[in-house]
């Protein structure tokens, strides 16, 4: 199979929209103060994230939605991540696609009802607001009453920049997720891009020895294994996404890019804070950050006994 | 009117121009790969390829000529030259069928048809594309590189094998190594020094067209780990090349060297990248075959492998795209290389882990032992692991470069 994995004009102009809009509004550092954490800041901006249409992009036209693809979706959710945007605003973008009824959808479509991700076996994230969750589990997702699931006291997590609540009760997991799965992985792949960025950008400015440290091939090998691992991770996720179901393992090629992405998400983040030294080591570098949200996200939905089974009987000859 | 497109200001679908990411499928390639398909299954030698000397050099060539013969040579080189003009998704086709076919290596027809004929095609003159592109195509002819030096390695621009200007042709004299089957080649891509101290050490290159049968070359072969002859010296003593046979120029050379390594790190490996995802599935059916012998750890770093293969893949495929929209590869094509170099020698590795003692002996269907020391060479050959993280880092992600001689 042969795929042009280059964004088009109108793809581009998706992620460069997008981009523009996450920079202005949602930097990263916004999350140096509480009052921004658990979706606050996304939330606050919830209309006009439901006015750039990104809610149900991927929904067909006949449905309400914009009717892109698996790869448009993917770019959303690259930038999402490389801006370690709320995963509610993920949730929203996808939980369209899993509602019954076209009143829900609607109104899921529209940013009137909201959303959140749940991990099956362990917590809501940032479900605040949100109405509806879309539950993870086990490669199944399923879209459930906030109220029915029972939702405790928040608790603290590794992430401090999200809220987590623990599931009162498991909803009944319905739908293959394999849609999630590949957008969690796009996520994680922004995530391990702006870890390279941020890395690159120190070993630039930061001088020691009378040169800046990405001189010394110490410094300049760690950032070209982070490019490599971004590079890659990006690879099979958008290979996965433009193949879609016409690839002769769509499954397998999801948990690749699963993970590709999980190992290229942590693993920069590590990078990027050895790298920032004793800055990274700090709770005003933003380095901490990036670490955090992905380990929240790898762990979201995670299976990696499956994926592994998946991508040993993955079809690629 | 739902609020469709309005908001990112989007263009209708109707104005697409460039190709979007999309898969690429048309009757005429589905029809193409059909006959690639039948055509292999036909013509792929049957017979092993010997492992050394004339012997090796004559299967490669002879094989080249039956693809010659077939029409199935230079699938995107030019038609006015023996090839089939067609573009480089065909060119990617024929590389995935011809690797699933299991054809053979291109071994020593690999510089003529990987690096030597593409920088011809873009930068040789039309007397030049006519008298070499065809014999490479009808496998009358193969090449060597003759880049590297004792003094220079991974520092290529220091190179020292010096070449003056004496009437109408370069006069040569130095010595090159590491010439991938230089004592069985016909030709040469010979990068020499002719500028003087007065141009930056890279500015006073030039690239060259080597007989290699002239007056005055001396070839001395080099036996590799793997016991094999693969490599060689070669020393000049006042050979002389006419100053029609340089490429791009007196003193450019280091441009067009730059191509042509550029052509090396794009997409010249997917038949081996293939292979490798082939022998990561052989090892897969093997541990399911003597589940009793491997254990947890091994079975999960066979995923792993498997993963990178699919890694590599889809990285290639992502590097092929960007062949579509960009003339000439950029140095992106040095993180596919490292990977693969990497890979390779992983993959090789695990195969002594996991079928164990009997991966030891030498010969047989899988000479595993042959694989994992010719493994080696990847990581090494045409830039270290080492040199293209500083390429990396330098010509992609923009970090400060490195020690540079003046």
């Amino acid at each position: 199979m042969i795929l042009d994995l280059i964004p088009d004009d109108e793809q581009q102009l998706i992620e460069d929209s997008l981009r523009g809009f996450l920079r202005d509004r949602l930097p990263v550092a916004r999350l140096r103060e509480a009052n921004a954490h658990g979706g606050a800041a996304e939330q606050a901006l919830w209309e006009d994230l439901a006015g750039l249409g990104l809610f149900g992009l991927g929904v067909s036209d006949d449905k309400g939605g914009l009717g892109y693809g698996f790869a448009e979706e993917a770019l959303v959710a690259r930038a999402l991540g490389a801006h370690l945007v709320s995963p509610s605003v993920l949730a929203q973008v996808l939980a369209p696609h899993y509602a019954e009824d076209d009143g829900l959808r609607e109104a899921l479509i529209s940013g009137e009802a909201r959303a959140a991700f749940a991990d099956g076996n362990g917590h809501a994230i940032d479900a605040g607001w949100a109405e509806q969750l879309l539950v993870l589990s086990g490669g199944a997702a399923v879209l459930a009453d906030t109220a029915s699931a029972g939702l405790g006291d928040s608790v603290d997590g590794l992430d401090e920049t999200v809220e987590l609540r623990a599931l009162g009760k498991r909803p009944e997991a319905g739908h293959a997720a394999s849609r999630i799965g590949l957008m969690l992985a796009a996520y994680l792949t922004g995530i391990a891009q702006t870890a390279r960025e941020m890395a690159v950008e120190y070993a630039k400015e930061r001088e020691q020895f009378n040169q800046p440290i990405g001189g010394f091939q110490a410094i300049k090998h760690m950032c070209a294994d982070m490019a490599v691992r971004a590079a890659t991770a990006d690879a099979q996720v958008f290979y996965a996404a433009v193949s879609g179901d016409a690839a002769p393992s769509p499954v397998g090629e999801v948990a690749a890019a699963r993970l590709l992405a999980n190992e290229a998400a942590i693993e920069n983040a590590r990078a990027n804070i050895q790298i920032h030294g004793g800055m990274g080591f700090t709770a005003e570098c933003d380095a901490h950050l990036l670490l955090k949200r992905a380990h929240l996200i790898a762990a979201l939905g995670a299976d990696r006994a499956g994926w592994r089974a998946q991508v040993l009987d993955a079809r690629i000859l | 009117m739902p609020r469709k497109r309005v908001a990112l200001a989007l263009p209708m679908r109707e104005i697409y121009r460039l190709p979007a990411m999309r898969i690429i499928e048309t009757p005429e390639l589905r029809h193409f790969r059909e006959d690639c398909r039948s055509w292999l299954a036909d013509n792929v030698p049957r017979n092993p390829r010997p492992k050394d000397g004339t012997e090796m050099r004559d299967f490669d060539l002879g094989w080249q000529a039956l693809q010659h013969k077939g029409g199935w040579a230079g699938v995107s080189w030019p038609k006015e030259y023996g090839g089939r003009g067609l573009s480089v998704l065909e060119q990617m086709i024929w590389h995935e069928e011809y690797a699933r076919a299991g054809g053979p290596p291109a071994g020593t027809m690999f510089v003529a048809l990987s690096h030597a004929g593409p920088t011809l095609i873009v930068q040789g003159t039309d007397e030049h594309k006519a008298r070499h592109l065809p014999a490479i195509l009808e496998g009358r002819e193969n090449w060597c590189q003759g880049f590297s030096e004792p003094g220079a390695g991974s520092d290529l621009a220091s190179l020292k094998c010096k070449a003056e200007v004496d009437g109408d042709a370069l006069v040569v004299n130095g010595t090159k190594i590491w010439t991938s089957y230089g004592h069985l080649a016909r030709w040469q891509e010979l990068l020499v020094r002719t500028g003087g101290g007065e141009l930056p050490r890279h500015k006073g290159l030039t690239w060259a067209i080597c007989d290699m049968q002239a007056p005055g070359i001396e070839v001395r072969p080099i036996r590799a780990m793997s016991g094999y002859y693969q490599f060689s010296q070669v020393f000049y003593d006042n050979v002389r090349i006419p100053l029609s046979d340089v490429v791009g120029g007196v003193n450019e050379g280091w441009r067009v060297a730059m191509t042509t390594l550029g052509f090396e790190r794009g997409t010249g490996t997917i038949v081996h990248q293939i292979e490798l995802a082939n022998t990561v599935e052989q090892l897969i059916a093997w541990a399911r075959d003597n589940s009793a012998r491997v254990d947890e750890v091994q079975m999960a770093s066979l995923a792993q492998l498997k993963l990178a293969v699919m890694a590599l893949r889809s990285l290639t495929a992502a590097s092929v795209s960007r062949g579509m929209h960009e003339e000439v590869p950029g140095a992106e094509g040095n993180i596919v290389a490292l990977y693969y170099g990497e890979l390779t020698r992983r993959v090789n590795a695990a195969a002594f882990d996991i079928v164990g003692a009997e991966a030891l002996a030498r010969g047989g269907q899988h000479d595993f032992p042959l694989h994992y020391l010719e493994s080696f060479k990847w990581a090494i050959g045409g830039g270290t692991s080492e040199v293209r993280r500083n390429a990396i880092g330098e010509r992609v992600l923009g970090l400060p470069r490195g020690p540079r001689a003046v």
